[in-house]
């Protein structure tokens, strides 16, 4: 699953999977913007079969890619 | 000018002109607080008439600074608090203003007056005399000058004059509802769509309903204040509509009074109008289309059933009351139903012109010959079908990405400003529907940095912003051993879109 969440972050931003580490941070070192986290989250839904929701999900919950996984273990319940 | 009148109206009243996240301005507050500045600057500069820089976000007293400078019949220049010091201090000297009013706290580098926030509030509550009408600004005075991105990598003055507006204001209230109401003040004061807002608004005796930078980044905080709001008219470009209604709070229970959506800035999808209809079954929503060059907007069309069912793209309306609309392909005009040409606007809502740049006017505005109405070339290709014009493209390099107007050179230009940029190529990428999702930049490095791309693209954005607002700053930022030409040796451009076609 990290995987495939570091994919879909390098896939957005620009970089190679493999340089996604767990504590990156996305908003602050400028890869990510709020138009930006909208693909994340739409690609998070599709990929895991997951359903969030832009106005509940605060920033912090997609500021790397460890709380990314996180979150997507949540939803997987 | 109108809103200066209807303002003065209104202040007799206990109407609530603005509501910004620390409280709220009556009508009364708005008048007394924009004559105080309006002394202020006729106190201080006296005949010197310069514009007034208004350097901010949306503060609670940035409105009643701008009105305050229209009353002492200077233009003002909003500059956003999100653009970098170094592009604002380029815009600062095409200006060349005696005060700067930095809503920010913070220092330009300038030699003038900057009226920081303590210092504006003594200002803005010295008691004194309403400022009389003569010294307003008149019908062919700029009232603001608005900065857009230009293809020479600095950015473009374009004036508008009270006259302008007072038109704009003419032709758009017939679309707006009778009675007052809340409408949504989320655009930035640096994008004429605030305009919407700003002067219609005000001019309907409307209460504008801030929406910051900050609760713009955080839904969850926005759509708490909104549910609150009472808003009945929605303000905002069709990308921000998007952002919205990727949340499911985003419905008729969320803002229950809300009568329509005006939309402005870019094209509006279908998509984005299937899912408003379904969330919102009782607004109406507005699409609208102008230029800065002829002030906000100069079209309308109320999306109908019948237009969402079509397989043409929504169209931008008809042309507002006012306003005179024309299309010509290679000098003649297009006469025939759905055949392209470029749009020509004329009218009173055509501005004088860009801002010490003459040459530049002279290409693109104009008097016509037959009429004596001032016009401006838009460059952007339409057609008419059925009564109503839709948008087809370009003629030219210049985009649209989540509402900002952006030429690529100007990215471009900026980028290999950085240290170890040779050349820099900027790519749009598109979505099904032709819509810019991102931007893309490839980049010929003067020597190798020894970086991991991601790294590289970190360090470079960081270094990028120090020229670049952050809407110019491309997502994806790539570097490469050297450019695919094509066969007239230019940067082969499809060949760098194709690259990016292998990523999501």
């Amino acid at each position: 699953m990290e995987q495939k969440i570091a994919e879909i972050i390098a896939g957005l931003c620009g970089g190679e999977p493999e340089e996604i580490e767990p504590e990156l941070l996305l908003f602050e070192e400028g890869l990510l913007d709020s138009f930006a986290a909208i693909q994340l989250v739409l690609a998070l839904e599709e990929t895991f079969g997951l359903s969030l929701d832009m106005a509940v999900l605060s920033r912090e919950r997609i500021a790397t890619p460890a709380a990314i996984a996180a979150l997507v273990r949540e939803g997987r319940g | 000018m109108l809103v200066l009148e209807t303002l003065k109206a209104f202040s007799e009243t206990g109407r609530t002109a603005l509501i910004h996240p620390l409280g709220s301005l009556s009508y009364r507050d708005l008048e007394i607080r924009s004559d105080a500045f309006a002394r202020w600057l006729l106190d201080t500069l006296g005949e010197d008439r310069s514009p007034v820089v208004l350097w901010g976000d949306k503060e609670a007293d940035l409105l009643p600074c701008l009105l305050g400078a229209l009353k002492s019949g200077r233009a003002y220049v909003p500059i956003d608090s999100v653009i970098p010091k170094d592009r604002a201090a380029q815009i600062v000297a095409a200006v060349d203003p005696k005060v700067v009013v930095a809503f920010t706290g913070e220092e330009l580098p300038w030699e003038g007056r900057t009226l920081s926030p303590e210092k504006l509030e003594a200002v803005l509550s010295a008691p004194g005399e309403k400022v009389p009408p003569e010294n307003w600004v008149q019908k062919s005075d700029p009232a603001y000058i608005l900065f857009t991105s230009g293809s020479t990598g600095r950015p473009k003055g374009v004036p508008i004059t009270a006259g302008n507006l007072d038109a704009f204001c003419q032709g758009l209230l017939p679309h707006y509802p009778k009675e007052g109401g809340v409408i949504l003040h989320q655009v930035s004061y640096s994008f004429d769509v605030s305009g919407c807002a700003v002067y219609a608004g005000l001019c309907r005796g409307m209460t504008l309903f801030t929406v910051d930078h900050q609760m713009a980044a955080g839904l969850g905080e926005c759509f708490d204040a909104l549910e609150r709001s009472g808003l009945t008219l929605w303000v905002s470009t069709p990308s921000f509509g998007e952002l919205c209604i990727q949340s499911q709070r985003f419905d008729q229970r969320l803002l229950p009074h809300l009568r329509q959506f005006l939309f402005c800035g870019e094209v509006l999808t279908h998509a984005l109008c299937d899912a408003l209809s379904e969330r919102f079954p009782k607004a109406q929503i507005l699409n609208t289309y102008g230029p800065t060059e002829a002030t906000v907007l100069v079209t309308a069309a109320e999306v109908t059933e019948e237009m969402r069912r079509d397989s043409l793209p929504i169209p931008i309306g008809k042309a507002i009351d006012g306003v005179t609309l024309r299309l010509e392909q290679e000098g003649r005009e297009v006469t025939e139903e759905g055949q392209t040409g470029e749009l020509l606007i004329l009218g009173p809502t055509v501005g004088p012109g860009y801002l010490g740049q003459p040459d530049e006017a002279k290409k693109v505005f104009f008097i016509d010959p037959e009429t004596g109405l001032r016009g401006y070339r838009t460059g952007d290709l339409c057609f008419f079908r059925n009564g109503l014009y839709h948008y087809c493209g370009r003629a030219d390099n210049q985009l649209k990405l989540n509402g900002y107007r952006i030429e690529l050179e100007d990215i471009e230009e900026n980028l290999q400003r950085l240290r170890n940029v040779r050349r820099a190529a900027v790519i749009p990428v598109r979505d099904q529907e032709g819509i810019v999702q991102y931007l893309a930049a490839f980049l010929l490095l003067q020597e190798s940095d020894g970086l991991t791309p991601l790294k590289r693209a970190i360090a470079l954005k960081k270094e990028a912003a120090a020229y670049l607002p952050p809407y110019m700053i491309p997502r994806k930022i790539l570097a490469v051993e050297s450019f695919p030409l094509n066969v007239n040796g230019k940067i082969d451009r499809k060949a760098l879109a194709a690259r990016l076609e292998k990523t999501p």
